[in-house]
C-alpha cells in the first residue's frame, strides 16, 4: 500500500468538496471539525495534493471572494473527481472493512 | 528571454504564494476572533502552517515548464562561471570547436557520397544491371543483344533502361557551340522517375535510327542548357535547332535537379535508337525493382537469362564473366566509399581526442571547484541537481563549441574542395546545409554530454577516482591518436610508393594536349587538318619532338583487340578469345622522342611506314617477347589485316604504363597508319622552353586552322599528377588529422600530469624533505605518465589492426600491418607523450619542500 497515506488524504479532500466548494483553509477546519479533532491535516501536505489534484483534473480551482470578502482559491469537485471518490470511497470502506478483521482475529 | 520565461513561470509562482497568503490570513483572522491579539494571530498563523516557502519550492519543480525555468537559472550560473575562467572557457570552446568543425566539414562530404538520397523518386529500388567483364571494364555493361532480350524476358523489374554514352556534339548555329549529347532510350526517364519540367519524354516511336517516322531528330534540354543558351524560355519546346547539321526538335526540357547516374555533365539527351543486332554496340542498363523484389532475388532471377547471352560477349572478355545487379548507389560511390569511410571514422576520431580533452578540462576544474559544490550540496543542493547543473555547463560550452566549429567548418570545407582532385564524386555539392548543420548541433549535444558526463558524475569528489578517469581518458586518448597515426603513415607510405612507379618514359619538359574536331568535318577535309597540323607542329620553334597520337599513357583511352587477332606468319592461328587483350595506338613517327620512350630493338617509325603499301608495327617490350619468346621480333610479318596485308615489325619499345599506376601492366602495340585519327588526337610536344609558352604556342597552331576548336593542354607532369591525386588528398586530410590528435593528446597529457603534480605537492614538499631526489621525483611522474601511456600504445596498435584493414584498399605496395608504419607511429607518439609529461614532472622537481610544508 505504498500510496495508501497519500490516497487517504486525497479521499479526505475530495469528499470534504462532495457538498460544497471549499478552499483550502476551509477544507483543514472542515476535516478536524467533522472528525472532532481526530484528523488535522498539515497545510505543507494539503496545498502540494490540492495542486497535484488539481493537475489530474480531479478538481476544479477558481479566485473568489469569500463572504467576508477575502479573495481565496475555492476548489470544487470535477465529474472525474466525482468518480474518483466513489472509487476511493469504496475501496477504502473494504481495506477498512478488512483492517478490522485482521484486528478482531488477533 | 528571461523575461518572457518568468512572465509564465513567475504567474504559477505568484498565484501559489497569494493562496498560501489568503489562507494564512484567513487563519489570523480565525485566531483574532477567538480573542488573540492581531500581531499575535498572524505570528501563530505563520507557525501553524509550518515552512511556507517549503510549500512553494516542493510545488514547483513538479510543473514541467518551471524545470526550464531552472534550466534559465542553470545557463545563467554556468555563464558567470565561465566569465570568471576566461581561459578555461577559451580553451574548451576552441578544442571542441576543432572537432565539431571538422567533422561537420567531412560530413558535410561524405553524407552526399554515403547517406543523402540520389536525386530520383524511390531511387533506393533503382539497380545497375550488366555484364561485369574484369579485363574490359570496371563497370557492368551489356550488348545491345542482350539488353533487348533482357528487357523483353525479365521478371523482377517494374522497368529497364538503358544509357548509350556520353559525347561531344555541335550546335551548328551562326555562333557554334561544343555540347554534351547523351544517349539514353525512351524507357530511361520513366524508369529514373524524371518528369520533363516542360514538354516530354521520346516516344518509343521516336527512339529508332534514323530519327522520327517523319525523318525529324528530337532532343530534351538540360536546365542548365535551357537556361544558359535560351534564358529558360519556354517557347523553345517544339522549335528547331541543329545539332551536328540536323535539324533537331527540342520536345521537352529537364528538370533542375536532373542528375546523369555517373554524374557527367550534359546538355543534351538523344534517343539512343538501338537495333535487335548491333555487334560490339554495349550500353550500360539500369531498372526499377518491383516492390517486394530484393536485389538479390533479382539477381537470382535474372541470372537463367545471363547464362543464355553469355555468347553474345565477344570471346576475349568472357573469362571471369559475371552477373551484376546492384543498387545504383553502389555503383556511383564504389571508388570512393572506402575513402568516405575512412575520413569519418578518422575525423570522429579526433572529435573524440578533443572531447576527451575537454572532459579533462572539466575534470581538472571540478577538482578546483570541490569546495564550491560541497557548499551547494551543504546547502541543500540535491545530487541530481549539481549534475544537471555539470551537465548544462558542458552543453553550454559544446552549444559555443558548435557555433564556431561551423564557421570553422565552413572554411575547412572551402579548403577540402580547393585542394581536392577532381572526380571526388559529388564534392562540389558539398555544403553547410540544415541536413549538416543538424549534424552537427547533434553532435555537439553528444560531445556535450560525452566530456560532459565523467566531470557530472564525479560530483561526488572522490579525488583518487576523479584521477583514474582522467588517466583512463589519456590512455583512451593516446591509443585514438595511435590508430590515426597509423593510418596516415599507411597512406603516406602508399603515396611515395605510387611516386616512385616506373612509367616507362620521361615525362619531364612534356606538354600534351586534346582535341575533338566537330563532326560536321567531313573525311577529307579532316584529312587536311591533320597533315596541316602534323606540318605546323614540326615548324614550330623551340620544339625537340612532336607527334600526334590516337591516345596517350598513363591512363585513358587505349584502344583494345584480343591477343588471339595478332596471329603471326606462318603459325597457326590462336583459339579466338585465347590469351586476354592487347592495348594499341596509332602514333607519328615522333612519338617516341617526343614522350622519351626507349626503343630497345630495331628503330622507331619514320615517314616511310607510312606510305599506302607499307605496313609497319612497333612493339611493345612484354608483348615482343610473348609472341617470339626466342626470336628475334625484328622483320617478322604478323597481324594480317582484313584484306590479307601482314605488318612487319620494325621496333621493340620499353613498356609503358597505361592502366594507372595501380592497374596490371598491358600488353601493347603502335601502329604508324595515316589519316587514321578519326575526329579525336592528341598533340604531344617536348620542348625545353617554358610549358605555359609551349602550351600557348600549340593552342595557337591549332586555332590556326581551326578557331572554334576547344583545346585541352596540360603538361604531362600534371596529367601524371592526376594519378596520385585522389591518394594525395587521403593522405594529406588523414595527416592533418592525426597532427591534430597527437596534438590534443600531447595537451592532454601535460595537463593531467601538470594536475597531478599540483595535486601531489604536499606529497613531494614531504618526500624531498625526507631526503627524495629531485630526479626521483621527476622519474615518479614520468613512470606514472608512460605505465599509461604505454597501455594506450597497446589498445592503439590492437585498434590499428582492426582499423588498417578497412584501409586495405587505399593501400599501394604496403601491406595493412605493415609492421614499420606501426613502431613509427607508436614511436613518434611515445616521444611526443612523454615530453609533454616530462615539462610538468620538471616542474615537481622544482618543488620548494620548506614552502609546500610552510602552507599547511
Amino acid at each position: 500500500m505504498p500510496d495508501s497515506l497519500q490516497g487517504t488524504l486525497d479521499l479526505l479532500i475530495l469528499k470534504t468538496l462532495q457538498h460544497e466548494a471549499n478552499h483550502g483553509f476551509g477544507i483543514t477546519l472542515h476535516i478536524q471539525s467533522v472528525s472532532q479533532g481526530l484528523v488535522t491535516v498539515e497545510e505543507g501536505s494539503l496545498y502540494p495534493a490540492l495542486h497535484r489534484l488539481e493537475r489530474a483534473r480531479l478538481v476544479t480551482a477558481k479566485w473568489q471572494t469569500t463572504s467576508n470578502g477575502r479573495r481565496a482559491r475555492v476548489y470544487s469537485l470535477s465529474a472525474a473527481g466525482r468518480k474518483r471518490l466513489a472509487e476511493a470511497e469504496e475501496s477504502w470502506s473494504a481495506l477498512a472493512k478488512g483492517v478490522g478483521r485482521i484486528l478482531r482475529f488477533a | 528571454m528571461m523575461d518572457w520565461l518568468h512572465r509564465i513561470f513567475g504567474r504559477r509562482a505568484d498565484e501559489i504564494h497569494e493562496e498560501i497568503e489568503s489562507h494564512l490570513d484567513m487563519c489570523a483572522e480565525l485566531n483574532a476572533s477567538a480573542g488573540m491579539p492581531p500581531r499575535e494571530a498572524r505570528t501563530r498563523a505563520r507557525r501553524q502552517f509550518g515552512n511556507a516557502a517549503l510549500v512553494e519550492e516542493d510545488d514547483r519543480p513538479i510543473h514541467a515548464l518551471q524545470w526550464i525555468a531552472t534550466i534559465g537559472q542553470d545557463i545563467r550560473y554556468a555563464l558567470r562561471c565561465f566569465a570568471r575562467s576566461p581561459v578555461f572557457t577559451l580553451a574548451a570552446v576552441l578544442t571542441i570547436a576543432l572537432g565539431i568543425g571538422a567533422s561537420t566539414a567531412v560530413f558535410s562530404v561524405v553524407d552526399r557520397i554515403l547517406f543523402r538520397a540520389l536525386p530520383y523518386p524511390d531511387a533506393g529500388r533503382l539497380v545497375s544491371v550488366g555484364m561485369l567483364a574484369p579485363a574490359a571494364d570496371t563497370n557492368e555493361f551489356l550488348p545491345v543483344s542482350a539488353y533487348l532480350r533482357f528487357r523483353q524476358l525479365q521478371t523482377p523489374f517494374s522497368s529497364m533502361a538503358s544509357f548509350g554514352f556520353t559525347s561531344d556534339c555541335d550546335l551548328t548555329e551562326p555562333n557554334p557551340v561544343r555540347l554534351r549529347c547523351t544517349q539514353v532510350d525512351a524507357a530511361f526517364l520513366t524508369t529514373f522517375g524524371i518528369r520533363p519540367l516542360a514538354g516530354r519524354n521520346f516516344t518509343p516511336a521516336e527512339d529508332v535510327p534514323n530519327g522520327t517516322p517523319n525523318g525529324q531528330n528530337v532532343a530534351l534540354l538540360t536546365y542548365g542548357f535551357w537556361m544558359g543558351r535560351f534564358a529558360g524560355d519556354r517557347g523553345i519546346v517544339g522549335k528547331t535547332i541543329p545539332v551536328d547539321g540536323q535539324p533537331t526538335t527540342v520536345i521537352g526540357v529537364l528538370p533542375r535537379d536532373f542528375e546523369l547516374f555517373n554524374l557527367s555533365p550534359t546538355d543534351l539527351l538523344i534517343p539512343e535508337a538501338l537495333l535487335p543486332n548491333q555487334t560490339g554496340r554495349v550500353v550500360r542498363a539500369f531498372a526499377r525493382l518491383n516492390p517486394g523484389v530484393s536485389v538479390e532475388q533479382a539477381r537470382a532471377a535474372m541470372q537463367p537469362l545471363f547464362e543464355k547471352e553469355r555468347q553474345s560477349v565477344w570471346p576475349a572478355f568472357r573469362q571471369g564473366l559475371t552477373l551484376v545487379v546492384r543498387p545504383l548507389r553502389d555503383r556511383q560511390i564504389w571508388t570512393v566509399r572506402t575513402a568516405s569511410w575512412t575520413l569519418a571514422i578518422a575525423v570522429m576520431l579526433v572529435l573524440f581526442l578533443a572531447c576527451a580533452n575537454v572532459a579533462n578540462l572539466l575534470l581538472a576544474r571540478a577538482a578546483g571547484r570541490r569546495r564550491e559544490l560541497a557548499v551547494r550540496q551543504a546547502l541543500g543542493a540535491s545530487r541530481s541537481r549539481l549534475v544537471r547543473q555539470t551537465l548544462t555547463e558542458s552543453l553550454l560550452l559544446a552549444v559555443a563549441g558548435a557555433v564556431v566549429g561551423c564557421s570553422l567548418a565552413s572554411a575547412l570545407l572551402r579548403f577540402f574542395i580547393a585542394i581536392a582532385p577532381n572526380g571526388i564524386t559529388r564534392l562540389d555539392q558539398a555544403s553547410l546545409d540544415g541536413r549538416v548543420l543538424l549534424f552537427a548541433v547533434a553532435v555537439s549535444v553528444a560531445a556535450g554530454l560525452l566530456f560532459g558526463l565523467a566531470p557530472a558524475l564525479h560530483t561526488d569528489t572522490n579525488v583518487r577516482a576523479t584521477g583514474l578517469v582522467r588517466r583512463g581518458l589519456i590512455t583512451a586518448q593516446i591509443a585514438g591518436s595511435l590508430v590515426l597515426l597509423t593510418g596516415a603513415g599507411l597512406l603516406l607510405r602508399t603515396l611515395w610508393s605510387l611516386e616512385r612507379v616506373p612509367l616507362g618514359m620521361n615525362t619531364e619538359h612534356v606538354v600534351a594536349a586534346h582535341f575533338v574536331l566537330s563532326r560536321s568535318y567531313t573525311p577529307a577535309r579532316l584529312n587536311m587538318f591533320f597533315d596541316e597540323l602534323e606540318s605546323r607542329l614540326t615548324r614550330m620553334p623551340g620544339a625537340a619532338s612532336t607527334a600526334i597520337s590516337s591516345s596517350l599513357p598513363p591512363y585513358g583511352g587505349i584502344s583494345s583487340i584480343p591477343y588471339s587477332a595478332l596471329n603471326v606468319e606462318g603459325r597457326p592461328r590462336l583459339p579466338e578469345g585465347a590469351g586476354g587483350g592487347v592495348g594499341w595506338r596509332i602514333v607519328t613517327p615522333g612519338y617516341f622522342a617526343a614522350l622519351g620512350i626507349p626503343i630497345l630493338r630495331g628503330r622507331a617509325f619514320n615517314q616511310q611506314d607510312r606510305a599506302p603499301a607499307v605496313a609497319a608495327i612497333v612493339l611493345g617490350d612484354a608483348l615482343a617477347h610473348r609472341l617470339f619468346p626466342n626470336e628475334d621480333p625484328i622483320g617478322k610479318h604478323m597481324f594480317q589485316s582484313k584484306d590479307g596485308e601482314w605488318h612487319t615489325v620494325v621496333g621493340v619499345a620499353g613498356d609503358v604504363r597505361n592502366n594507372g599506376l595501380t592497374g596490371p601492366q598491358a600488353l601493347e602495340f603502335y601502329l604508324a597508319l595515316n589519316h587514321s585519327f578519326g575526329n579525336a588526337a592528341h598533340v604531344v610536344v617536348r620542348s625545353p622552353l617554358d610549358p605555359q609558352g609551349v602550351a600557348t604556342m600549340i593552342r595557337a597552331q591549332i586555332a590556326a586552322l581551326d578557331s572554334s576548336l576547344p583545346v585541352d593542354v596540360q603538361t604531362f607532369r600534371e596529367r601524371v599528377g592526376k594519378l596520385t591525386g585522389e591518394p594525395r588528398f587521403n593522405a594529406f586530410l588523414l595527416t592533418g588529422f592525426a597532427a591534430v590528435g597527437l596534438i590534443l593528446s600531447a595537451i592532454g597529457i601535460y595537463g593531467v600530469i601538470g594536475f597531478l603534480v599540483s595535486q601531489r605537492a604536499r606529497e613531494i614538499g614531504v618526500r624531498m624533505a625526507l631526503g627524495a631526489t629531485p630526479s626521483s621525483v621527476t622519474r615518479l611522474f614520468l613512470w606514472d605518465a608512460a605505465r599509461w601511456t604505454g597501455a594506450g600504445v597497446l589498445l592503439g596498435l590492437a585498434g590499428s589492426l582492426a582499423a588498417t584493414r578497412l584501409l586495405a584498399t587505399l593501400l599501394f605496395a604496403v601491406r595493412g600491418n605493415d609492421p614499420w608504419s606501426f613502431l613509427a607511429a607508436a614511436a613518434i607518439l611515445s616521444a611526443v607523450a612523454l615530453s609533454a609529461a616530462w615539462l610538468p614532472s620538471r616542474r615537481a622537481a622544482r618543488i620548494d619542500p620548506v614552502r609546500t610544508l610552510r602552507e599547511e
